[in-house]
């Protein structure tokens, strides 16, 4: 893994090829976790450490695998990830477990997770295709943390559950629920996309992910 | 053997699931007695906490757990007696339908309903930072103490509800959550049969 390449792919998946706001992927865990930061972040780390994990392990197999059932396999491996991470945080964690109810098992359906397997790591080698799968994750992450930022601070008042706002603070009840997320995704991309379009000459796309 | 003949997709196919599944089943079994002490604690911690008997962590509360509470039911629902400070009380596992999803409780009061212990939420799926609050303490705590009328409370849900917690312990009435009147609703369903249930003993 080169230096360079390694750049090249976290660049991109941070903000160039950033899978909530340019690929619009993994919008629905986007939804549902963001009302509260410590969800969202025990989400992301699921989805960053599934991600990066089944990509590492699709692109060892992928000599082996035949098309036919390319992405039946795709399914177990990831699926296998994502139920061991619940078994561990079942077994470590019973409090998130708990708070997390069915959406550790949701992120199997998370839309990153094929998404990198399906345009990386089919053509890279197992080291960078992890490495892809992380950073794809911490883009996921940074976007969901930004938002759940902003819906917790105004929904409840509260960071990480520590009261921040003062006591008269009316909390906005449209911010904990479902809606307000589709607003922030909505006014992360209109930002992203406009900061990007001021800058597009200094940025290239990864050759392999252009029209994903 | 070429990699599209019939053969070779399925033997792959069954080796690649069979390993998969193996090192689930692995890690299952490996936890599971984990799992099913962290399951245990939850209930006892609930139940303790319905009764009103305080304790400091997972060892605390099974030993507090063995020696001051009884099993009344064993089968689901369950129930539970103690006896506190020379009353004696009954709690019971009490399941009913929230807004989204099924809200299941332990409820701890007199033999006659006359008056609750306390009660803790088992789990819900009720909308984090409306219904969800069901959990928190200033909602579950207009409980403690509460008398009844012979049996009965009263939840002020909708308009009635002042989105506050109703302090008077005597009034047979708690205050619901402003935003979440289903989920209130249904809480009061919930508490009212649960208490019907341990009037009738906590047996059935």
């Amino acid at each position: 893994m080169s230096d360079s390449k390694a750049m090249t792919v976290l660049r991109a998946n941070l903000w160039t090829n950033n899978p909530i706001f340019i690929q619009i992927l993994g919008i629905c865990s986007t939804l549902a976790v963001t009302n509260n930061l410590r969800n969202t972040l025990i989400m992301t780390v699921g989805v960053t450490l599934a991600t990066g994990l089944s990509s590492m392990t699709l692109s060892a197999l992928k000599d082996l695998i035949p098309r036919k059932v390319r992405m039946i396999i795709q399914v177990v491996v990831m699926s296998f990830y994502v139920i061991l991470i619940d078994i561990l945080l079942r077994a470590y964690m019973p409090d998130v477990s708990k708070q997390l109810g069915p959406y550790v098992g949701l992120i199997i359906t998370n839309c990153i997770l094929m998404g990198r397997a399906e345009a990386f790591a089919q053509a890279n080698r197992p080291l960078l295709s992890l490495w892809d799968g992380l950073t794809s994750g911490l883009g996921y992450m940074a976007v969901l943390m930004a938002i759940a930022v902003v819906r917790e601070l105004l929904g409840f008042g509260s960071l990480f559950g520590i009261q921040v706002m003062p006591q008269g603070f009316v909390t906005w009840t449209i911010m904990i629920m479902a809606p307000s997320a589709f607003f922030l995704v909505a006014m992360v991309m209109w930002w992203a996309k406009s900061v990007q379009a001021k800058n597009t000459a200094g940025d290239k796309p990864v050759a392999k992910e252009a029209g994903k | 053997m070429k990699k599209d003949s019939m053969l070779y997709v399925v033997v792959f196919t069954f080796i690649v699931c069979a390993v998969f599944v193996f090192v689930l089943a692995l890690a299952n079994q490996g936890t599971k007695d984990l799992v099913s002490a962290n399951k245990e604690f939850a209930t006892q911690s609930a139940v303790l906490g319905a009764f009103g008997i305080p304790f400091t962590d997972k060892a605390d509360a099974a030993a507090k757990y063995q020696s001051m509470v009884q099993k009344v039911s064993t089968t689901p629902p369950q129930s539970w007696k103690a006896t506190i400070d020379g009353q004696n009380y009954i709690a019971v596992e009490q399941a009913g339908p929230g807004l989204w999803g099924t809200i299941s409780v332990i409820l701890a009061a007199q033999p006659d309903g006359g008056r609750i212990r306390g009660i803790r939420v088992v789990s819900q799926n009720e909308t984090p930072g409306l219904g969800g609050r069901i959990e928190e303490a200033w909602f579950i705590g207009q409980f403690d103490g509460e008398r009844t009328n012979s049996g009965k409370l009263v939840m002020k849900s909708g308009a009635e509800a002042t989105g506050g917690a109703d302090m008077d312990k005597e009034n047979g009435i708690v205050d619901g959550i402003s935003g979440a009147t289903r989920t209130s609703q249904s809480f009061g369903i919930i508490v009212n049969a649960g208490l019907a249930r341990i009037m009738a003993g906590g047996t059935q």
